[in-house]
């Protein structure tokens, strides 16, 4: 049988409990990007990416029905809305995940230059299958689709990080590193995505089309 | 004919990635000269270039520039794809960290070419490393005037933003990645001609030209140069340059910018050579297209025409070589794993399809296999072939018919023997049975 990563299906998502209850997490900050990143578009549902993807760093990491509640009433869409797109795409944590989320890629040519051996060392190593949390939090470990680095085959990517010419031996030395690490978490990784969405000093404006000219 | 650097030239200068050295190297040269040029010249430089898309598919770019609408009176947009997927690709990341600049440049000279004042660069949510470039290239070029209001004193305004995709291989097609960039699922739409194309109804509606990293970084190089340098480059109707990612069995892997038109061969020498073993097979276009045997490589060029010819496609340029100890039913397995996980559900064909192929190889790659599978395979294939809403359904199953028809005693040696016939072990074993010798690849 094949892990069963693969098959989305057998990984549920919780369903929404008791939305009326939560509280929106958002902070001020999270609020004025969010208003700034929807001023790009001439609708504000088509922030809805980048919102998740501000959900997910302010929500520590995963997306939670509550997280999805909120981006829909912000982006005044419908909460079905939201979790489809948040459903659709692989890179959005609808469960927690370890404080560092390794990846690797087992496609082509990762596959034909080791990568399951690297699975297995890492398997072994941390005691857990593919898909699954280490007991104190610290990794989890998850099959990729091709990352497209494929000429330093095998590829690892750990937050916003690709570590590259990874062996079942080196592997080993990289969850060393990972764990002394502060950095690549998934929530820092959200922070870079939404961040590279906002406009940097330079940005003066130019002839961005307001809703109105759509007619 | 061999490695020859247009888009790379630069790309081994330290700091090119600054807007100072990549002004010391000619950098903004292209925008400055189309600033000076009519609308309609831009788009009949490209068009004299003969430059092709270099997403994949090869449409000639100077008809997508010249279907957006010639005024101001309504809203249009430019977006660059680069939702890099394709399994064996690896090109546009190194565009994007290497030479930001070249996108920005090629992004803003099809601005004034298509009167667009707004820009999207959709870039693939995994690529935060690579984007950062980016966005570095654009904070300078608004702080120099090469974008923003008045670019240049032509009058012409232009913003440029980054949006970030969030792992979807299916986002790479046109019309998913608008449907993304709208805020929906990544799901396709009709297409020509059940559908307007993007550039009379894209986005919100609106005329829309969308183009590859590779594709605006050659129009940018072709505005600075000039057309007839580049249409000197290549066959008679595959001009100028492509990027090729090598990878697989070889020495050194890497991306290679050769001449259209290279022998293939010749480009995998310049790679290296193969590594442990004779060369069994090449993908040349990524996984998405036929497998070639090692004899079909020595007749391939590397041009659209010569790949048709030959029954594959240059496809993105993914090109990836492997030994003789290489599986290619394990490989073809993968494949459809590959496609099963990417499918994005929208349409029967494709989705229960890929589903349907994933399971008979896995069926046979267990050591289950049946007389006639090899022949279920084929007419699942021909059941998904043009019958999907978008080329993903058509990408599972041509490498998979591919690979039967250049290997089939291969997949008979697995449903006769129930073993792989290079020795190579099954599947990635349950964790209880793990042996770290187990690999696609026999050792």
């Amino acid at each position: 049988m094949a892990p069963n990563s693969i098959n989305p299906l057998a990984d549920p998502v919780a369903k929404p409990v008791a939305l009326e209850e939560s509280a929106f997490l958002f902070s001020e900050e999270a609020v004025a990007e969010l208003e700034e990143i929807a001023t790009h578009y001439p609708e504000r549902k088509a922030a809805c990416l980048p919102a998740l993807w501000i959900a997910q760093r302010e929500y520590g990491g995963s997306l939670t029905p509550a997280a999805l509640k909120e981006v829909a009433e912000r982006l005044g869409i419908s909460y079905t809305e939201v979790e489809g797109v948040a459903t659709f795409y692989t890179m959005y944590n609808l469960r927690p995940r370890g404080r560092h989320h390794l990846e690797i890629c087992t496609c082509l040519t990762c596959s034909v230059s080791g990568a399951y051996d690297v699975v297995h060392a890492l398997e072994h190593a941390m005691g857990i299958h593919l898909g699954e949390t280490t007991p104190d939090g610290e990794f989890t470990l998850s099959e990729a689709e091709c990352l497209n680095y494929c000429g330093a085959a095998t590829v690892v990517q750990v937050g916003d990080k690709y570590f590259t010419n990874i062996t079942p031996q080196n592997c080993i030395s990289l969850l060393d590193q990972l764990r002394e690490s502060p950095s690549y978490t998934p929530a820092m990784l959200a922070d870079s995505l939404v961040k590279l969405h906002t406009p940097g000093a330079g940005f003066k404006g130019g002839g961005s089309y307001t809703p109105e000219d759509l007619g | 004919m061999a490695i020859r650097n247009l888009i790379f030239e630069f790309r081994d200068v330290p700091g090119i990635s600054n807007l100072d050295v990549w002004e010391k190297h000619g950098g903004y040269d292209g925008l400055k000269k189309a600033v000076a040029m009519e609308r309609q010249t831009i788009v009949d430089e490209v068009k004299a270039a003969g430059l092709r898309g270099r997403g994949g598919a090869g449409f000639p770019t100077w008809i997508k520039w010249n279907g957006l609408p010639k005024n101001y009176d309504a809203p249009h947009y430019i977006l660059c794809n680069a939702d890099e997927g394709e399994p064996g690709t690896f090109k546009d990341r190194e565009t994007l960290l290497k030479v930001p600049h070249a996108l920005v440049e090629g992004m803003a000279i099809a601005s004034l070419a298509t009167y667009s004042r707004v820009g999207f660069i959709y870039i693939r949510g995994e690529y935060a490393e690579p984007a950062w470039q980016v966005r570095k290239a654009i904070d300078q070029a608004y702080a120099k005037g090469y974008l923003g209001k008045n670019i240049l004193g032509s009058g012409h305004d232009f913003d440029l933003y980054i949006h970030m995709g969030a792992g979807s291989y299916e986002c790479g097609e046109e019309s998913a990645l608008m449907s993304s960039l709208m805020g929906e699922r990544g799901n396709p739409r009709l297409k020509f001609p059940h559908a307007p194309l993007p550039t009379v109804a894209g986005i919100w509606q609106a005329p829309t030209l969308i183009n590859n990293v590779e594709s605006y970084c050659a129009a940018r190089w072709i505005i600075a140069h000039g057309s007839a340098e580049y249409a000197a480059l290549g066959t008679e109707r595959s001009k100028g340059t492509k990027i090729m990612s090598v990878s697989g069995h070889v020495a050194k892997p890497g991306n290679y910018e050769v001449e259209m038109g290279t022998p293939l061969m010749e480009l995998l020498q310049a790679a290296g050579g193969v590594t442990n073993g004779r060369l069994k097979a090449v993908i040349p276009g990524g996984s998405s297209v036929q497998i070639m045997t090692a004899e079909q490589c020595e007749k391939i060029n590397l041009d659209y025409e010569s790949c048709s010819a030959n029954g594959t496609l240059l496809g993105s340029g993914g090109m990836m070589a492997f030994n003789d100890l290489t599986d290619i039913v394990l490989l073809m397995r993968r494949t459809s794993e590959f496609y099963m996980h990417e499918s994005c559900g929208k349409c029967t064909p494709c989705r229960e399809g890929t589903r349907w192929l994933y399971k008979i190889l896995d069926r046979i790659c267990s050591g289950g296999g049946r007389q006639g599978d090899v022949e279920l395979l084929l007419d699942v294939c021909s059941q998904i072939d043009g019958r999907s809403y978008c080329g993903l359904g058509d990408a599972a199953c041509w490498p998979i018919a591919g690979a039967i028809k250049a290997f089939r005693h291969e997949f008979d040696y697995w449903i006769e023997h129930k073993r792989s016939p290079v020795g190579a072990q099954c599947v990635p074993p349950a964790f209880e049975t793990i042996n770290p010798a187990l690999s696609l690849t026999a050792s």
